[in-house]
């Protein structure tokens, strides 16, 4: 083979497309390394498209890889789609087993990409912050950003847990719309689109600033599992940086106050059965 | 002036987060009805705070009004902090409208000791009920049952409740005759017995398929304090370890004792052991997931963890004769005992050898912590050859440094 242009290619936008597409390579046997895969529109120059496979063709592909590939295919980066073929395309003609050596570098990957999607889908689920918008008959809003496509895989959880509610939760990239009986999925927003600010938002703050123990610091431990991308759509974020320039002060209070007021009981010791 | 709501909130969750308890795991449960809710298995934090702990619930006491006088706590009758105390409808309302802009999992509720401890746990359970059968809610709700509360009320928190829990607070009778002269560990070692005992009824009654209403699906957890008195972490493990087996607890929780305001000055002054907490979690992992008994991690000779060597490392560094382990041949058992394996890699590791030797580029690419974990394994390319000796060991895995990490203040 000349190592010019790939012969093939393939334009797909979505874990379906790429599933017809790849099982279209697999039966005209297009190897990896032939096949050029886009989602973003531009045609390449030897834009052959890749030939219907034939509706008797049939291959036997492991669940579990087609669950992780359809998780791999929300990661934000157009190089998914062709390492997806190739992990196919070795477990189908040269390695079955091929997942379980997890320590494979196109194996690797795969958990890799899975790995920040899952992570990125539950960190949706956690930092989704709602605001109740009367305007639109008491619907609850949210402006959310996610690193990943996780729209469509975080839904459902939504769904499930606020059905009596209506909501909306808008992202750069889609948005998810739920009124009580149907989800429904639209363009992208920009933030402005939902009003700033929910009255309630200042009692949830007055809960985390309180219940913050100012003597155990462990900013690592916060902005690992809280990276600072998602602050700016939480509102209690605003807070920590005075929480943590006052910690010191109020624990060395704390502590000075404790050791006066002791000190005044001294003489009192004796009587002092009552705690003792 | 009353307090308004907000004011008492404040209170109310300063006075809570001394619990180090904030898990939503470990329940998911099919409750009916149309309402707002869910628990699917997997906890959610939602938020985290700068002490690095995560929010998972709306964690407050009713009240931090208590009769009782318990010295390390900052709710003791004499601590001189403010009081208040929420309305069974306030705490409904916080929770749903918290639970409705998805900054919580839902509701942990523990409370001060007020009039007794019947009326105290009645007035909890109240607050459950009404959420899931006036509210419609299915969140999580995590109940502390009150010492010495009667077995029927801690039944119908069970009904309501996803975890029920009781804190053990400190290791041992000692500990609690000088520091909670009001607590009793039997009396509080009989609430997890009628939980445990309850949580069986359920089992038995589903297994028999008799449909029986949910009792506690994530089970019960406690929690102790350390630091706050001289006990070794030996009394604390052997403590841990007959929780866990006799009363099935999913958690035992380890809290660093960290300076309240208005402390009674039996207590350290000084800055919590976080390291000491690290260590013990360390330890509880081994117990639980791990395969050690405590007699493996801990002696009474040396009574307390070291701070500067995690304790499976220790455990290899005192066992040398168990080592090398072939990781291409030895058990699992023999694998998890391994310094810088872990559960994960050990499953992983149990799969790729079945299809192929395993290297120690394979255990970089599952991230063990080589640096650890060479001396003491033989892989396809590695043989450790005895060259190291035990100091020279010890020299390379520990860190003196965490010494210093526990200066009083």
């Amino acid at each position: 083979m000349s190592k010019s242009q790939p012969m093939y290619q393939a334009e797909v936008y979505s874990f379906e497309q790429w599933r017809s597409e790849a099982r279209n390579a697999l039966a005209a046997q297009i190897a990896p390394s032939d096949i050029e895969w886009q989602s973003d529109g531009q045609q390449g120059l030897f834009n052959t498209p890749v030939p219907k496979a034939p509706d008797t063709f049939s291959v036997n592909i492991n669940r579990d890889f087609m669950n992780l590939a359809d998780a791999a295919a929300c990661f934000r980066n157009s190089a998914r789609w062709g390492i997806l073929y190739r992990l196919l395309w070795r477990q189908v003609y040269e390695e079955p087993k091929l997942l379980s050596i997890s320590t494979d570098n196109d194996v690797m990957l795969l958990h890799r990409m899975v790995g920040q999607v899952r992570r990125d889908s539950h960190k949706m689920k956690a930092f989704v912050r709602f605001k109740e918008v009367e305007r639109y008959h008491n619907t609850y809003m949210a402006w959310h950003e996610p690193t990943h496509y996780v729209v469509e895989r975080v839904a459902p959880f939504f769904m499930r847990r606020f059905t009596s509610m209506n909501w909306a939760i808008l992202t750069p990239y889609q948005s998810a719309y739920w009124n009580g009986e149907k989800l429904r999925y639209g363009e992208g927003q920009p933030r402005s689109a939902i009003p700033h600010e929910d009255a309630m938002e200042e009692m949830w703050k007055t809960f985390y600033r309180n219940i913050f123990n100012p003597a155990r610091i462990k900013i690592d431990m916060m902005t690992s599992e809280m990276p600072r991308k998602y602050w700016h759509t939480m509102p209690e974020t605003a807070l920590i940086p005075s929480m943590l320039e006052e910690a010191d002060t109020r624990v060395k209070k704390m502590v000075k106050d404790s050791k006066s007021k002791n000190s005044d009981n001294q003489d009192d010791e004796d009587h002092d059965s009552l705690f003792l | 002036m009353p307090l308004d709501l907000q004011q008492k909130l404040a209170i109310l969750a300063d006075a809570a987060k001394y619990d180090a308890s904030c898990s939503s795991s470990g329940s998911n449960t099919k409750r009916e009805g149309k309402g707002i809710g869910s628990t699917e298995g997997m906890g959610i934090c939602h938020s985290y705070t700068p002490d690095g702990r995560c929010i998972s619930l709306l964690k407050i006491l009713m009240t931090n009004y208590c009769m009782f006088d318990c010295k390390y706590c900052i709710n003791r009758i004499s601590s001189n902090v403010q009081r208040a105390r929420f309305t069974t409808d306030e705490i409904i309302y916080l929770t749903l409208e918290f639970y409705k802009r998805n900054y919580i999992e839902g509701l942990f509720l523990s409370s001060g000791i007020i009039r007794d401890s019947d009326y105290t746990m009645e007035q909890m359970v109240r607050v459950a009920k009404s959420l899931r059968l006036h509210h419609g809610y299915k969140g999580y709700i995590h109940l502390k049952t009150i010492p010495g509360a009667h077995d029927d009320l801690i039944t119908e928190a069970g009904l309501y409740a996803d975890r029920l829990s009781v804190n053990i607070e400190l290791p041992t009778d000692d500990d609690l005759q000088e520091l909670a002269p009001e607590k009793k560990k039997d009396a509080l070692e009989g609430n997890m017995a009628s939980v445990e005992y309850k949580i069986k009824e359920f089992k038995d009654a589903r297994k028999a398929k008799l449909k029986p209403p949910t009792f506690t699906p994530a089970g019960q957890s406690t929690q102790m304090i350390v630091g706050a008195t001289p006990t070794a972490d030996y009394a604390i493990l052997h403590t841990a370890s007959s929780l866990y087996s006799k009363h099935s607890l999913r958690r035992v929780y380890y809290s660093a004792f960290s300076p309240i305001p208005d402390a009674h000055h039996g207590l350290p002054l000084k800055n919590p052991p976080l390291m000491r907490e690290h260590r013990l979690y360390q330890a509880d992992w081994m117990l639980r997931f791990y395969g050690y008994k405590v007699e493996e991690i801990i002696t009474s000779k040396q009574p307390d963890l070291r701070l500067d060597v995690d304790p499976k490392t220790n455990w290899a560094l005192n066992n040398r004769d168990f080592f090398p382990v072939n990781v291409n041949k030895a058990s699992k058992e023999a694998l998890l005992r391994i310094p810088g394996i872990g559960v994960g890699s050990v499953s992983k590791i149990l799969k790729i050898r079945r299809l192929k030797s395993v290297t120690l580029e394979d255990l970089k690419k599952l991230r063990c912590v080589l640096k650890r974990a060479r001396p003491f394994i033989i892989t396809q390319d590695w043989h450790p050859h005895g060259v190291i000796d035990t100091e020279q060991l010890i020299g390379q895995l520990v860190t003196p440094k965490y010494a210093q990490l526990e200066l009083a203040l």
